[in-house]
């Protein structure tokens, strides 16, 4: 029998295979397609416990660490890359795919990382793999938000190794699992952190998903942030300061989602928000919190790659990604327009879809433990993601507007969408499939309450009654919304500014100083022997003038002056002749005498 | 929006609200799980207090496109 492989390098291996096997058209697409399903075969065999291990510098590198956990999310990863792949079959550029493909391979690397070098080389991988989405889009501002990702990433991978090599040297060797507190818990936190999106170190994000190519935006919607929140369930489950960030960060994104006029910016500030409920859940550390904080991170991977897929099909149909340029597309393109009205109420957590299930499993948790803030900014979080969808469905699809054509997209994106539409209703009204895969097993929660029903309802209702009261006030306008990374920008441009004027400007002095020293020192090594009697002259001439300075300066003194000054240029510009200043052979060996002898004298006066 | 469709939503309003009487919280655990139909008063409130806060926000945050070129 053959044994099953750690999944990450399946898709390693694919991705190289891409260049090499140089497939073209028809070829290459069953060839993607296969890669994802010898990965699922791959995870069905997998079996509990921790299996590739290798020793390197005495320390255990652990690549298949097989739990509950890890498995789900494995899962999880591998059938919505199938979908993100069917969505980008049409892409022709190899260089895209390898990316991808080396992109999922890393996060699964993550995931079934057990040991945390191996973690820590994965997670790398991933950093910079994943920048290549955003620089194929080959636009000016997606080389520039990808240069600021991969700054904030390697921000992050420093801090983790800096509290990874921490860990390891204060608790010696151990297995990726609860962190307690202390300074390399603290640094491994940031790391996580930063992948998670935590406030105020999110910024990287709405920066960069919307600069990304269409299909690669629906690859990074997955597994960056979701890596964070399954580092996190690992490390730091039941952390208060976990579960406060994770309600900072649901009222947070949903703020400035409603602010954005930008679609995919919109979504982007929306994972935020959908991140926060999973740390908000992990942070609570209950078997209810984590096994909601892992939930919703599955059903957020179907619903939030299935918005990125609408959004992307709108700009590959119309060239158009804002609100305010689009408007009546539901005539055009119906099968988009229903798939996003699904993922809209499956983000919202309407009943009888994938969000209901999980985002009341969450909030129920932060009641479970009593915390009454976090139970109630989860709560705002839900109306504000209903009232931003309502938003975005209604100026995309509803407004009207005359001037905008489009076609229905292609075959392959709407399969995609139709296939993660009909998997985020499927476990909306079948939650047991998602039950059966979460860390703690049986699940004790039961979603379709009539309590849990109505009150959902009532809250979207009376939401949504507001937004057709006030909606005008909701309505999108240009122009962008400052968020933190201003105060990052300002500070790189400080420190540009620091290096480019002050600071370039002493180097300039200290180089004009040492440049003339060093011409001078040259000038003089041409003629050695002048030496004595410049120095002679130059004091001479220094004398007289600045004992003139300050009186009158008759005419005769100053003819006197010039001479001076003639002279001295006279003398620099004598070449040197060794003719001229050859002496007998004699006379050096005579000098070399005396010196010995002085040297010797000293040396028998000394000891 | 067609006026059919209107008027399914305000019925939909005015039968959640006495829905909410009916239905009680299975386990209440703070104040306001214990008051009936406090989910359509959090719907409305907290649809406000977000408005107010995004006013807010973009009348001190709010830039031209190309603010950072």
């Amino acid at each position: 029998m053959i044994k099953p492989v750690p999944p990450a390098f399946i898709f390693i291996l694919g991705a190289m295979l891409i260049p090499l096997l140089r497939l073209r058209g028809r070829l290459r697409q069953p060839y993607l397609i296969l890669v994802f399903v010898v990965a699922f075969i791959d995870l069905l065999y997998l079996e509990p416990g921790a299996s590739w291990v290798y020793h390197f510098l005495g320390y255990e590198l652990v690549f298949a660490k097989v739990d509950r956990l890890s498995l789900g999310i494995g899962y999880i990863f591998v059938i919505i890359g199938f979908l993100a792949i069917l969505y980008s079959l049409h892409v022709r550029e190899d260089g895209q795919h390898v990316a991808a493909f080396l992109y999922v391979g890393s996060s699964l690397g993550v995931v079934f990382a057990g040991d945390y070098f191996s973690l820590f080389a994965f997670w790398e991988i991933m950093a910079l793999t994943s920048v290549f989405l955003i620089w194929y889009r080959r636009e000016k501002e997606s080389l520039d938000a990808g240069f600021r990702y991969v700054l904030m990433h390697v921000f992050g991978g420093c801090s983790l190794l800096t509290g990874i090599i921490i860990h390891i040297v204060s608790q010696g060797f151990t297995p990726v699992g609860l962190l307690g507190g202390g300074l390399g818990s603290i640094f491994i936190l940031i790391g996580f952190g930063l992948n998670a999106a935590f406030i105020p170190i999110h910024t990287w994000l709405p920066d960069s998903y919307p600069q990304g190519t269409v299909t690669g935006s629906v690859f990074l919607s997955i597994y960056t942030t979701k890596t964070g929140v399954y580092a996190l369930a690992r490390c730091f489950s039941g952390a208060d300061v976990v579960a406060y960030m994770g309600g900072i960060m649901a009222v947070y994104g949903i703020f400035y989602a409603l602010l954005q006029n930008d679609t995919r910016k919109l979504l982007s500030y929306h994972i935020i928000s959908q991140v926060g409920y999973m740390v908000a859940g992990i942070g609570v550390g209950t078997a209810l919190g984590v096994n909601g904080g892992i939930a919703h991170l599955i059903n957020n991977i179907l619903y939030k790659s299935l918005l990125f897929m609408c959004m992307g099909s709108v700009i590959y149909m119309t060239g158009k990604s804002k609100l305010t340029e689009l408007g009546g597309l539901a005539r055009f393109m119906p099968v988009t327009c229903i798939a996003c009205i699904i993922a809209s109420l499956s983000i919202s957590g309407g009943p009888g879809f994938n969000g209901f299930v999980s985002k009341g499993m969450v909030i129920s948790s932060a009641a479970e433990v009593h915390k009454p803030i976090l139970e109630l900014m989860l709560v705002l979080a839900s109306v504000g993601t209903f009232l931003s969808f309502t938003k975005l469905c209604y100026f995309t699809f509803f407004a009207q507007n005359e001037g905008i054509r489009a076609k229905e997209a292609p075959l392959n994106m709407q399969l995609a969408m139709m296939l993660t539409a009909l998997l985020c209703v499927f476990i909306g009204v079948y939650p047991k499939v998602l039950f059966s895969v979460l860390p703690h097993y049986p699940v004790h929660y039961y979603s379709y309450t009539p309590s849990h029903v109505v009150g959902v309802l009532q809250l979207f209702l009376l939401a949504g009654w507001v937004f057709m009261v006030a909606r005008a006030a909701f309505s999108p306008h240009e122009g962008i919304v400052l968020d933190f990374d201003y105060f990052y920008r300002m500070t790189c441009r400080g420190i540009v500014w620091l290096c480019t004027v002050p600071l370039n400007g002493l180097r300039l002095r200290v180089q004009a100083f040492f440049s003339r020293e060093v011409a001078s020192v040259a000038r003089l090594s041409r003629n050695p022997i002048s030496i004595p009697a410049l120095t002679k002259q130059y004091v001479h001439l220094m004398t007289v003038q600045i004992l003139k300075h300050n009186a009158e300066i008759s005419q005769n003194r100053r003819m006197e002056l010039e001479h001076m000054r003639s002279k001295f240029r006279e003398i620099r510009k004598i070449p040197y002749n060794e003719n001229t200043y050859r002496g007998p052979m004699g006379l050096g060996i005579l000098l070399a005498l005396i010196f010995l002898f002085f040297y010797g004298l000293i040396y028998f006066l000394a000891s | 929006m067609p006026r059919y469709l209107k008027r399914l939503f305000f019925i939909l309003i005015i039968l959640c609200i006495p829905a909410g009487f009916l239905t009680q919280h299975e386990h209440a655990v703070f104040l306001w799980h214990k008051i009936p139909s406090a989910d359509a008063m959090f719907g409305v409130l907290g649809a406000l207090l977000i408005l107010l806060a995004i006013k807010i926000v973009a009348s001190f945050a709010s830039r031209k496109e190309d603010f950072y070129d």
